[in-house]
């Protein structure tokens, strides 16, 4: 369904509005934990136009986000930035003469907003699963200057989820010896918990460019933007999937901090109005959680 | 043990999760699969198959039979150049590791340019402002501009500097000639030294529809004044075949322009903006996916504009530029 940018940003406003009143109704509890987290890690981007090329452009980058984390045993709010920069390549079958190569520089920034409920009913104290909303809007950046005046591939993926969140606790509750047969060191007793949330987009838009993905628009002199020119053509379409899943092994310090590894997977796929686009991301992050509200 | 074995299974899954959710790698260097591609994305999005006459099925027939599932990479390339050759347009291209078509509507119409003759007889000592070669003319009574590429950049000082010398000439002669195009924003950029006020020029449409004559509505063209140096004086504007793509659009946005004549023969066309794209094998391509207007509303661009004084180079006598020549007399 292709929507008017007037419809998108209405709908838009009223998301924000949900969301921002369900959130000023969570107040903290005395369990409350305030955090500050800094994350990278490596990515594997992968994605395909099929507006400009059948094939898919595989490569590798790297993440870096930040996030403010708003957990309780209760709720659980968060708002993330982050970015992901790499270089891909074109999937291209062997050649029996001369191998062709292109390669493209692909820049993803999202902004995500998140808010979870726990779920009394199936929770208990090994296991808290909360449920919620997330939205997330993600810009990607790609220019492939193979791609002559369509070198310039630009979307906007923004999309309105239903979360489910599961938080087991896997610490170690004694101390424990490990028989390595020439040592056999001594692990300490530690709070651990082993996150896993799956995101399901309910609202799906994407910004896409129109018919024949260049565009002669309005020039209007030396007046013209060019970044206006060459978005002119594009539209607002709600249609599509998106997942985002995240997998996370967390180990609290008595500092109150705490470490994280975590293998995100964040796949999509926009038909838009014409053509459609897909990206899957495969990212393996290390993130440190600074408490900044300790008790 | 048994978190760490939940762990590995989940990412195992979730890694897997995306070939079922997308379609399959649609990368092939089966020759027939990616003829089918080039000429389906022609036929979907190419700009002028009404006002050429092109019978794009007719093409299909006529080259698709000319391959096989075993033809080489050599003979694939030849049939898709040459299919794409039907659409005589220069902004037309199959680029592949080995080779790169083109239509080259240059060669079809002598050249009118010799920069050696304008070098050695008539400015032997120009100044290189950026990306113009310029100086004066018959006894410094006429400025001479020489731009061979709309993809060369200038700055709004280099212009200046160029039209404050020429301020207190008779008229100026522009030479566009074998000036094969570029940024297309560099011709309002220059346009907009010779106009006191905003001008619509000309109209743009782009191919919208699967149709062959579908397309959006008109966009306007239109030239603003620069707030600075200006000339407003006359202007000959020197074109031939090799002036092409950005210096059809700047020719024929110049038609709106009292002050500015058109002098030297019809430019090579590429009123069309091409896109790009990429074939299944790899390869890549372009063509034209819009139409430039006039301000009637006519559409002869893409065969090129016609000047206002038909004049050309005599290539018997390289002392003379005879189109320069008859520029400096009309400016007289």
């Amino acid at each position: 369904m292709t929507i008017s940018s007037k419809h998108f940003y209405c709908l838009l406003a009223i998301t924000t509005a949900t969301l921002w009143f369900v959130s000023v109704q969570a107040q903290s509890t005395s369990d409350t934990q305030h955090y500050r987290l800094f994350s990278m890690g490596g990515n594997r981007p992968g994605y395909r136009d099929f507006a400009t090329s059948p094939l898919f452009y595989n490569g590798t980058g790297i993440s870096l986000s930040t996030t403010w984390l708003k957990r309780s045993n209760e709720r659980e709010r968060s708002i993330d930035l982050s970015l992901r920069p790499g270089w891909v390549s074109a999937q291209i079958p062997e050649s029996d003469f001369r191998q062709p190569s292109s390669s493209a520089f692909f820049l993803q920034m999202s902004f995500r907003y998140q808010q979870l409920r726990k779920l009394k009913s199936v929770s208990n104290e090994k296991q808290n699963i909360k449920i919620g909303g997330t939205f997330i809007s993600t810009q990607n950046f790609r220019p492939n200057p193979n791609l002559q005046n369509n070198s310039l591939g630009l979307e906007n993926l923004t999309n309105l989820m239903v979360s489910g969140q599961i938080i087991r606790d896997v610490s170690r509750t004694k101390e424990r010896t490990l028989n390595l047969f020439i040592c056999k060191p001594k692990l300490k007793p530690v709070k651990r918990d082993l996150r896993f949330q799956l995101n399901a987009g309910l609202l799906n838009f994407n910004y896409r460019p129109g018919y024949a993905y260049s565009r002669a628009g309005e020039i209007n002199g030396v007046k013209t933007n060019p970044l206006s020119w060459q978005l002119s053509n594009y539209n607002w379409s709600m249609n599509g999937w998106r997942f985002i899943t995240e997998l996370e092994w967390i180990t609290y310090q008595p500092n109150g901090n705490a470490r994280s590894w975590a293998y995100v997977w964040d796949a999509a796929h926009a038909p838009g109005k014409f053509e459609a686009f897909q990206v899957a991301n495969h990212n393996i992050r290390f993130t440190y959680y600074f408490n900044s509200k300790k008790r | 043990m048994k978190n760490i074995l939940f762990v590995l299974c989940t990412i195992f899954v979730l890694s897997s999760c995306e070939k079922v959710l997308l379609k399959p790698n649609m990368g092939s260097k089966d020759p027939l699969k990616n003829f089918d591609y080039l000429w389906e994305e022609v036929d979907k999005k190419y700009s002028y198959f009404e006002l050429k006459n092109i019978d794009w099925n007719q093409v299909k027939e006529t080259y698709r039979s000319q391959l096989n599932s075993n033809s080489s990479e050599e003979e694939l390339f030849n049939v898709l150049a040459n299919m794409l050759n039907e659409l005589r347009d220069d902004h037309t291209n199959l680029i592949s590791p080995f080779n790169i078509s083109q239509y080259n509507i240059m060669l079809t119409s002598p050249a009118n340019y010799y920069q050696r003759t304008i070098d050695e007889y008539y400015l032997p000592q120009p100044w290189i402002t950026g990306p113009f070669n310029n100086g004066f003319l018959d006894n410094n009574q006429i400025g001479y501009i020489r731009y061979g590429s709309f993809l060369s950049s200038f700055t709004d000082e280099q212009l200046d500097l160029i039209l404050n010398r020429f301020k207190d000439t008779k008229g100026l002669i522009l030479d566009l000639r074998a000036n094969g195009g570029g940024n297309i924003f560099n011709v309002p950029k220059l346009l907009g030294r010779f106009t006191d006020s905003t001008i619509l020029a000309g109209y743009t449409i782009t191919r919208n529809g699967p149709d062959h004559n579908s397309f959006s509505d008109r966009e306007d063209f239109k030239i603003t004044p620069y707030d600075g140096v200006r000339y407003s004086k006359k202007i000959i504007v020197l074109i031939d075949r090799g002036s092409y793509s950005a210096t059809t659009f700047f020719s024929l946005l110049t038609k709106a322009f009292p002050n500015i004549t058109l002098m030297g023969d019809t430019t090579g066309g590429g009123g069309g903006l091409p896109n790009g794209g990429q074939l299944p094998n790899g390869w890549t391509y372009r063509f034209s996916i819009s139409q430039l207007l006039d301000l009637n509303g006519n559409n002869y661009a893409e065969d090129g504009v016609a000047p206002e004084i038909f004049e050309s180079f005599n290539w018997s006598d390289l002392t003379k530029d005879e189109i320069l020549d008859r520029a400096i007399l009309e400016l007289q």
